[in-house]
């Protein structure tokens, strides 16, 4: 009888070693295709504008705004900037200010025009550290000035209290103008490419092309520049529903 | 009575292209028909998730509006009844082509409209405005595309408008040639 029981007792302490190791094989395995699977989504921004730069803010208004509205532009865009002078600012002043809406810049900054990456890169800097408003209404308002010279940082100067410009003028370290688009050594360029990569699912095939959210629900996207008059008639007739 | 009836069933060689032009003025008349009905609702339809209502009508006009205002034409209060009119007269004149009532005029009206919406494309795309078309109030961009289709459908209507006109001289003539054979005329017409 005591024979048996030693038997069956290391019959079960032998089970219980096969589980344990099938139990440690079966979690290595899974983490280690776990931590494959996430790989792509995490490699998608560089390191360094996650690790050192906090996001920028390229916003205006609450959130939770009834409406949102959201824009693709170009700095050096023409369109966008009569866009942006008599239909966003009336519109920010108005309907942002009272809750409304809330508006998203996204930046799709266009081949074609010489400075417009360069301008994103600025504005973006701006946005880390919460200057966003200020530098879209230099760049816009000076459009014509800078898209022929070249020289955003003068303008930047004029918007921005001289302690602002001198921290974004330390981001944008590696965002010289010499720099290609889309580079690793300016922390701004992966936001700007994620903005230009959600233009293209719209799709954006100009600018300013914007989308209209209201209580989740999509509108077809927008093209050109509408003017304030009709876009607010159309806001009312949303919030009146 | 088989010699008799022969010649009414079968038609003569001069009366087969007659035949075959009223065809094709049928085919044209109802594709433009049909083409003015999907533009209508494409415009009027809810361009969110939402059941059809006044409301929801109301809000795609609204948003018919701002594609009328990038055409950068006209100022926002007449864009805003501009938009509010040409969905509803495009129904209009859908129903009107389908009905083939008055086609004279239908197609006139017809070609006078498409000529605008021509026109206006051609405008716009000289000017280098990168808008959408809202020609079928879906996100389309306005270029060579969309034009060659509008003017396309102009020709069909020029065709439409010039074969009414035709048809309608041909009866006429008939009937002052002989009451008996014009009274039978106009009974196939209609």
């Amino acid at each position: 009888m005591p024979g048996r029981q030693t038997a069956r007792s290391r019959r079960s302490r032998r089970l219980a070693g096969i589980a344990c190791a099938a139990a440690l094989l079966i979690l290595a395995v899974s983490s280690t295709l776990h931590a494959r699977g996430r790989a792509p989504a995490t490699s998608e921004k560089p390191a360094k504008a996650v690790e050192t730069i906090p996001a920028p803010v390229k916003t205006y208004g609450s959130k939770s705004a009834p409406i949102t509205l959201e824009v693709f532009g170009d700095y050096e865009c023409p369109s966008c900037g009569g866009f942006y002078e008599y239909t966003l600012r009336p519109m920010i002043s108005d309907y942002v200010a009272a809750g409304k809406v809330f508006i998203v810049h996204r930046d799709f900054p266009l081949a074609m025009h010489k400075y417009g990456y360069e301008a994103a890169r600025w504005a973006n800097a701006a946005a880390t550290i919460g200057k966003f408003s200020e530098a879209e209404a230099a760049l816009y308002d000076n459009q014509n000035y800078w898209g022929q010279s070249g020289d955003i940082q003068k303008y930047m100067a004029a918007a921005l209290s001289p302690a602002d410009l001198h921290r974004v003028q330390k981001l944008m370290t590696g965002c010289e103008m010499a720099v290609a688009p889309a580079s690793h050594s300016c922390p701004f360029d992966a936001y700007i490419e994620q903005d230009k990569a959600l233009g293209n699912m719209v799709p954006v095939e100009a600018t300013p092309t914007f989308r209209i959210f209201y209580k989740g629900q999509k509108f077809p996207a927008g093209q050109g520049v509408v003017s304030w008059t009709v876009l607010k008639q159309f806001f009312d007739q949303l919030l009146s529903q | 009575m088989s010699e008799a009836a022969a010649p009414v069933s079968r038609a003569t060689p001069a009366e087969s292209p007659f035949k075959l032009g009223r065809i094709l003025l049928l085919v044209g008349r109802l594709a433009l028909a049909c083409i003015f009905l999907v533009a209508a609702y494409a415009k009027l339809k809810p361009q969110i998730a939402v059941p059809w209502s006044l409301s929801s009508i109301e809000t795609s006009l609204s948003m018919f509006a701002m594609q009328v205002d990038s055409y950068q034409l006209l100022p926002p209060s007449q864009v805003i009844r501009v938009a509010h009119f040409l969905p509803p007269f495009e129904l209009f004149l859908g129903l009107w082509l389908l009905s083939g009532v008055a086609l004279r005029f239908s197609s006139v009206v017809t070609t006078l409209v498409l000529t605008g919406f021509f026109t206006l494309m051609v405008r716009t795309y000289a000017l280098h405005l990168s808008i959408n078309c809202g020609c079928f109030g879906t996100s389309e961009q306005l270029g060579p595309k969309t034009m060659l289709r509008d003017g396309s459908l102009l020709a069909l209507s020029l065709a439409v408008t010039a074969g009414a006109f035709w048809f309608h001289r041909q009866r006429r003539s008939a009937a002052l040639s002989s009451p008996s054979s014009a009274s039978m005329t106009s009974q196939q017409s209609n």
